[in-house]
């Protein structure tokens, strides 16, 4: 199961049926089609892009919604959970020292995606991130950039940065999605993999970085959004089935309870214990002993 | 003797984005598959890649790579190629070939380089294009007679279980040296 949980959402269906086409070629499972919010939100946060997309998808592939918000005020409001209603995934993009500070200790965010191309001001430091990382809030290195750039500058950025946050992180909590412009900012999984090994990160953990990590932070949001309280979440509660007549739904069930219930309707391990309480006197045929019992007692004055 | 240490590493060129001057839709599995410009020739695909080399990794990059490097095999109908390249400085390649975005410039084609095996022997890389390029033709009948005879749906099933497993996706990369065969 690969991911690629950055394909920013363009209008242009023809580009991004390709986009989808092409990524499904390469072997990816899940892909996050992302909005960004530029600037203020606006009051409306419904999301631009359809829950069903207006082309035909790959069969296997499960497309997610996520949104992207640059955070430039640490004071200022970001509706977190609306936007959690809205999208599947949500992402925030700090600017500077003090936001990223914000968003990996107390901002209800799934992914921290970083901005790559430019210089942050100072070193990415462990107990940040890694209060993020424990939260199970996961950090994101887009890879697209330093290649799609022509700018020299951002290319030296993206690959300075990313040692330094495989440095830090020791390749814990980070994954790699791709943020392509167009198609052809888009790599296979194995690529990525090896130009992670180049940057410093072993191929295992490159591995977990496209396979294990997003899939926990896809997990983690969608339990955050249906569960109780992010913890009890109900996988199938029972419902009977509406639309089959009675008969054949108790059919069913006696067929599906065959191979673990012995007659009486109990677990073959049930039995062993002992005699049940409620079990009738009659069918139970009396045992010799009991039989010279009852004779016994008959017998005496 | 020593022999030389060497890796093959398959290469697919695939084309996501079409030519401006088609003027037909083809389908997207189609246009990502399609065949290379003939003008492309081996010694072009060579100078991409040492170019790539020293742009991503400097004078000494392209002095560690250049001692062995050597296109061994290129078709241009379905756009693959086996590199050869040293041993201990592969990765420096197929950094390289991930870094590609065009052809070099008598073409100038948008392109995109996958790496779909990383060999010690240069017969474990061939089986590996051919195992490939029957797939591809599978795949291809496949969608010719999609749900048309009960056997080829169970081709086309057969071919779709086998894309999904993990191995298919991620090349294959030998490791150490034991592997090295008699190649050479």
């Amino acid at each position: 199961m690969f991911h690629d949980l950055h394909v920013p959402w363009t209008d242009a269906t023809r580009e991004l049926q390709r986009t989808v086409a092409f990524l499904d070629e390469l072997g990816y499972d899940v892909v996050a089609l992302t909005y960004t919010y530029s600037g203020k939100l606006p009051s409306d946060l419904g999301s631009p892009i359809p829950g069903k997309l207006p082309f035909p998808t790959p069969s296997r592939m499960r497309i997610l919604r996520r949104c992207n918000i640059f955070l430039t005020d640490s004071a200022s409001n970001f509706r977190i959970p609306q936007l959690q209603q809205q999208y599947d995934l949500v992402a925030a993009r700090p600017t500077d020292d003090r936001t990223l500070q914000q968003a990996c200790q107390s901002l209800d965010v799934d992914i921290i995606s970083l901005d790559m191309t430019r210089r942050f001001e100072t070193h990415f430091k462990f107990p940040m991130l890694g209060t993020a990382i424990s939260r199970g809030i996961k950090i994101e290195l887009c890879y697209s950039q330093g290649i799609m750039s022509t700018d020299a500058s951002a290319k030296r950025n993206l690959i300075s940065n990313a040692t330094q946050l495989i440095r830090v992180t020791r390749g814990r909590g980070l994954i790699f999605s791709s943020e392509a412009k167009s198609v052809l900012g888009i790599r296979a999984p194995s690529d990525v993999i090896n130009l992670a090994s180049v940057w410093g990160l072993g191929t295992e953990r490159a591995k977990d970085g496209l396979t294990k990590e997003p899939r926990s932070a896809v997990e983690f949001a969608r339990l955050k959004r249906q569960s109780f309280k992010g913890i009890v979440d109900i996988v199938y509660g029972g419902e009977k089935p509406a639309e089959k007549p009675s008969g054949a739904a108790k059919d069913k069930q006696a067929v599906k309870g065959k191979p673990n219930k012995n007659q009486n309707g109990k677990r073959p391990g049930e039995s062993l214990e002992g005699t049940p309480l409620h079990e009738t006197k009659e069918d139970k045929p009396i045992s010799k002993r009991q039989q010279a019992k009852n004779k016994k007692a008959k017998n005496q004055p | 003797m020593v022999r030389v240490k060497n890796r093959y590493l398959v290469v697919n060129f695939l084309y996501p984005e079409p030519t401006v001057k088609s003027k037909t839709q083809l389908p997207d599995l189609v246009q990502i598959h399609s065949p290379t410009p003939d003008a492309l020739k081996q010694g072009f695909i060579v100078r991409m890649i040492r170019d790539g080399v020293h742009e991503l990794f400097g004078d000494y990059g392209s002095g560690m790579v250049s001692a062995s490097l050597k296109v061994n095999y290129y078709s241009a109908s379905t756009s693959t190629a086996i590199i050869r390249c040293p041993r201990d400085h592969y990765e420096m390649v197929w950094a390289a070939l991930t870094y590609i975005t065009r052809l070099p410039i008598p073409l100038d084609i948008p392109v995109v380089v996958r790496v779909v095996r990383v060999s010690g022997t240069i017969k474990k890389a061939e089986e590996e294009v051919i195992r490939r390029s029957q797939q591809i033709i599978k795949r291809a009948r496949a969608w010719d007679a999609a749900g048309d005879l009960p056997m080829l749906q169970s081709v086309e099933k057969a071919v779709d279980r086998d894309r999904k497993s993990e191995g298919e996706v991620l090349a294959a990369v030998d490791e150490g040296s034991e592997s090295d065969g008699m190649s050479e």
